[in-house]
């Protein structure tokens, strides 16, 4: 069995990632390739659906650190959903919480997206 | 696996070495090649070892993840990328707390040498590395670094909730 498998879904404009498993230094190229990939393609809004993600160390959270900047310079975003306790509380301890947005639902992800644009804020 | 877990004071009486060796005795001794596949391996153990030292599923999940961190230390830092070395992790549950020793033979690593972490620098300088430090300060109570016989320790010291203080 695979520690990590990360899919990929997009909706319009919005590239969705659903890592399964768990991300840590053994697995975070996975992680990290598929947030190239999105970015490579010049698709900068990307949500990051956490459902099936049971746990995460310090190299994934750098594996979002070492992309965001790029993609929020070309207007977009990553925001996550879905963070089971263990995650969210990982998130809580670096202050992430407070550095990227995170949705209870994937939905209300891809929808704030739309905010954006209608709102003109970045 | 949890033998140490209570009564390790009570060896009034016996001789002195066996009371030594009775203290010093790890719980657990866990060695591993210095490759990240055996990451999953040290967290599914340590988690284990806190449960079972009597920490809560979150606590447990948190010590595994600290000591997650510790190991991957270790590999990139230490070893610097070096699969064909050995990583030593000694669990011992005290009683009041869980102890977990990171050891590793590689280059001697300065902890002081580890930026503090400034998030909002860390995302405008796309800077990555000191995560895991600062993790495993936020989650444990105590992570020290000694330099013992040529080896390197990293000692991780989780304290359990007293008796009835939630």
């Amino acid at each position: 069995m695979s520690e990590l498998e990360v899919e990929t879904r997009e909706l319009d404009d919005v590239v969705l990632l659903y890592p399964r498993g768990f991300i840590n230094a053994h697995t975070v190229r996975t992680f990290e390739g598929e947030i190239q990939k999105a970015v490579d393609k010049r698709r900068f809004k990307i949500v990051v659906n956490c459902s099936r993600l049971a746990y995460i160390a310090s190299a994934g959270l750098g594996a979002i650190m070492g992309a965001i900047e790029e993609v929020r310079g070309n207007g977009g975003d990553i925001r996550l959903s879905e963070l089971n306790e263990t995650v969210a509380n990982i998130f809580e301890i670096l202050g992430f919480n407070h550095l990227y947005r995170i949705f209870p639902s994937e939905v209300e992800a891809v929808l704030s997206f739309r905010d954006t644009e209608r709102s003109g804020a970045p | 696996m949890s033998a140490s877990a209570s009564g390790g004071d009570e060896v009034r009486g016996r001789r002195p070495a066996a009371r030594s060796r009775e203290r010093s005795r790890p719980s657990l001794v866990l060695v591993i090649p210095s490759q990240t596949d055996f990451l999953a391996l040290v967290r599914d153990v340590t988690k284990k070892m806190a449960e079972t030292a009597g920490f809560d599923g979150g606590d447990a999940d948190r010590v595994a993840l600290a000591v997650d961190e510790a190991t991957t230390n270790v590999l990139e830092h230490a070893y610097e990328g070096a699969t064909d070395r050995t990583v030593e992790l000694r669990f011992e549950d005290r009683g009041p707390a869980l102890s977990v020793d990171v050891v590793d033979s590689g280059a001697q690593v300065d902890p002081r040498a580890v930026p503090r972490v400034d998030l909002e620098r860390y995302v405008s300088e796309r800077r990555t590395g000191g995560l895991g430090v600062h993790l495993m300060e936020k989650i444990m109570d105590s992570v020290t670094f000694r330099r013992s016989a040529r080896r390197n320790v990293c000692c991780l010291v989780k304290r359990k909730a007293a008796p009835g203080g939630g």
